[in-house]
């Protein structure tokens, strides 16, 4: 079922869903970018009337829309769903999932708790600019729960695919290896002067990297948790496991995910979904949108823009001084349109991301009988993560992740079942790590990104060499069109990456205003 | 397996609630297939404006009996294979017939090149299915080659000849085209065929 994942794979998987982080810092290291996030800009109030048409209302759209329609500009936003808010989406009670083929509606019991985010679920303390948005907007936020030791790691390549808790295979495979290195490691194989005290020091780090005793053997940790719990008893640490077993797994390639840029605590979540942002923001500007209008056509003139869209089978038409459009480029591909053909070419160039997500309701929260409180169990089946809800701990039911897989070829295998399949499929998959699991599931949501209406795709794969040839080209202007979207960011796959590409359109759209207005091609 | 069931049961009610409004429904042909049907090979999605109704019908309802579509390399094939499934389901596949048919054709853009003239000496055994200049057979239930995207053309040939298409014993019109697509005998041959039919 599962197809072999070399490291090259899992590096590139964690960049799609980690928002190409990977990418973002060879810009840094290139000098592309400032280390801190750039400035949000101060758009300056309009001297002349000018209207603008902002092509989607996702999150890039939306700021946008917020930033512009409080300067005086005449904002309209076209949205072709009959919901705003792109991928940013909370599903709940009576929720419509509306994928091509395979249209759903959640069946989540009515309750504030009971809700899946099936887009972005978590946001980093340094995406400042959402951050800010959510303290303006009234977005209250709390803790998300990334990365807990003691959820499951289970991959059928080890233990026979029996799962063990997290902090064993991190803990017991950090203390062999701080053991081979210590004692395999001398002090001549290093080229570098080093003083004894230098020497000792190094060889103190790999005592305390493992946790080794005296001798430097790794004899178990405390870190890989306790035998027994019984604090009437003295503690006796667990066994060691097999290194042998530990090392056939691929699980290394995931093991530090919750340490990186984007996924390491402090981790937050709007209470009550993710879809608060969009509500905060349509309280703003939600009468600027039109939803049910699919653009059919974009030309760009000499003075502005013409668009032209469906709405209830009529076709519209739409002048605007400026244009920002945040429709995906696989889409706008298909869109008739008068582009220069390069950039034209640019939108084909992209391919599509198909993350894969599927949302069970549980009868129980079976999970916190285990001591899992938030935090993600994986897997190296193609449900590849088991998320556990931080919200609503100790009621009766909760809402788990029970599959998102970041392995396009997974995703497709997904897609390819119907709802139902790809339900029993996870429960199938997620057996092997909570054995009873079938029996609790209630009922379930699927989201197969690239084969949502509207949207055909989740995070553009971006990778270094399509950057280097089409991210300027597509990023840059066409008279007064621009592109935006976190597909032309370094931060694909993130709200604040979706953030940054409006920012910087309306800070050059300012900037031509403040030059005297022109919007000439 | 009373709970899969059950889980089962829930999904069947949720789709035939149906989706987008009366006037709206038919715009899922034009997220893929782009303006007017003209095709977007943004996503791979082939023109489908000025093709014939009964092509359209028999490919839209082959692809929902799963003769077409069906082999799991053949991503796009699924994709619109789930669609097909639903405009039957929904009994609105002759409406979607109608709704492309009534949209304005343009000439695609050509992206497939090629030795125009060895394309047009291969293409001389599709002369009597699809006729000299391309412009199909009702009769014989062959659709016109010219005017169509060609990296489509392409693609379709490649899937006849590797049995992604044609393969399904119902199909006995693919069968047809799957013979003749065996009968290219590499990736030159197609491209080559493919540059002559952009000629017509």
């Amino acid at each position: 079922m599962n197809r072999k994942f070399s490291r090259r794979d899992f590096l590139s998987a964690a960049g799609a869903v980690g928002g190409s982080t990977a990418v973002f810092r060879a810009a840094m290291a290139l000098g592309l970018m400032p280390a801190a996030a750039h400035a949000r800009p101060q758009i300056a109030a309009l001297r002349k009337p000018r209207k603008v048409l902002i092509l989607g209302a996702g999150i890039s759209g939306l700021t946008a829309a917020y930033e512009l329609s409080r300067k005086g500009y005449e904002v309209q936003v076209l949205e072709a769903s009959f919901r705003a808010g792109g991928r940013n989406m909370t599903l709940r009670h009576g929720d419509r999932i509306d994928e091509t083929g395979y249209p759903q509606v959640c069946q989540f019991d009515k309750d504030p708790d009971l809700f899946f985010n099936a887009g972005p679920a978590r946001i980093p303390g340094h995406h400042l600019h959402l951050l800010e948005y959510c303290k303006e907007l009234g977005v209250e936020l709390a803790p998300f729960i990334n990365d807990n030791r003691n959820a499951w790691v289970q991959d059928d390549a080890m233990f026979g695919g029996k799962p063990i808790r997290a902090r064993e295979y991190l803990n017991d495979t950090r203390g062999f290896v701080a053991e081979i290195m210590a004692k395999s490691l001398k002090k001549d194989d290093i080229t570098a002067p080093m003083t004894s005290a230098d020497w000792e020091q190094l060889r103190e780090y790999l005592r305390q990297f493992g946790e080794l005793d005296p001798q430097f053997r790794y004899l178990g940790t405390s870190r890989a948790g306790l035998a027994s719990h019984d604090y009437t008893k003295a503690d006796v640490l667990k066994q060691p496991l097999s290194p042998s077993e530990l090392m056939k797994s691929r699980f290394m390639f995931i093991m530090s995910f919750g340490e990186t840029d984007d996924q390491a605590a402090m981790m937050m979540e709007p209470v009550g979904g993710m879809d608060k942002i969009v509500s905060g923001f349509m309280a703003k500007v939600g009468h600027l949108v039109q939803l049910e209008s699919q653009v059919q056509k974009i030309l760009v003139k000499d003075r502005g823009v013409e668009v032209a869209y469906r709405r209830n089978g009529e076709y519209v038409t739409a002048k605007a001084d400026y244009v920002l459009n945040c429709i995906p480029v696989q889409l706008l591909a298909g869109i008739e349109n008068n582009f220069p053909s390069e950039f034209a070419t640019g939108l084909t160039k992209l391919p599509r991301g198909k993350l894969f997500k599927i949302g069970l309701q549980m009868k129980e929260r079976f999970w916190e009988k285990e001591g899992i409180y938030g935090g993600i169990s994986w897997t190296l089946q193609d449900i590849q993560q088991i998320w556990y809800p931080a919200h609503g701990i100790h009621r009766q039911k909760g809402v788990v992740l029970s599959a998102y897989t970041f392995n396009p070829e997974a995703g497709e295998r997904f897609a390819r079942l119907s709802p139902a399949e790809r339900i029993a499929l996870a429960v199938e998959q997620g057996s092997k790590i909570h054995p009873d699991y079938g029996k609790y599931v209630e009922n379930g949501v699927t989201i197969a990104w690239h084969q949502m209406n509207h949207m055909l795709g989740c995070a553009a794969q971006w990778d270094a060499e399509l950057s280097k040839q089409w991210f300027a080209k597509l990023q840059r202007p066409v008279g007064s069109h621009y592109l935006i979207g976190d597909q032309v960011s370094y931060h694909p796959g993130w709200q604040e990456g979706a953030i940054a590409s409006a920012h910087h359109a309306i800070a050059d759209i300012d900037a031509r205003e403040r030059a005297g207005g022109t919007v000439s091609a | 397996m009373r709970a899969r069931t059950k889980i089962a049961a829930v999904f069947v009610a949720a789709l035939l609630t149906g989706l987008a409004s009366a006037e709206n429904k038919y715009d899922y042909c034009l997220l893929c297939h782009g303006t007017n049907a003209n095709g977007n090979y943004g996503i791979r999605a082939p023109k489908l404006s000025g093709m014939e109704p009964w092509y359209l019908t028999r490919q839209l309802e082959n692809f929902a009996a799963g003769i077409r579509g069906a082999p799991e390399q053949d991503f796009s094939g699924h994709e619109m294979r789930v669609v097909g499934i639903r405009l039957q389901q929904e009994k609105v596949l002759g409406e979607a017939v109608k709704f492309i048919t009534a949209l304005e054709s343009k000439k695609p853009v050509h992206t497939v090149s090629g030795n125009v003239k060895a394309g047009k000496e291969i293409y001389q055994t599709c002369v009597a299915c699809h006729g000299a200049k391309g412009e199909g057979n009702a009769t014989l239930q062959s659709p016109a080659l010219a005017s169509r995207s060609d990296w489509y053309l392409a693609t379709q040939l490649r899937n006849f000849k590797a049995g992604l298409r044609g393969a399904d014993p119902r199909d006995t019109l693919g069968a047809q085209m799957a013979a003749i697509g065996g009968t290219l005998k590499d990736e030159q041959a197609i491209t080559d065929v493919v540059a002559y039919i952009n000629t017509l």
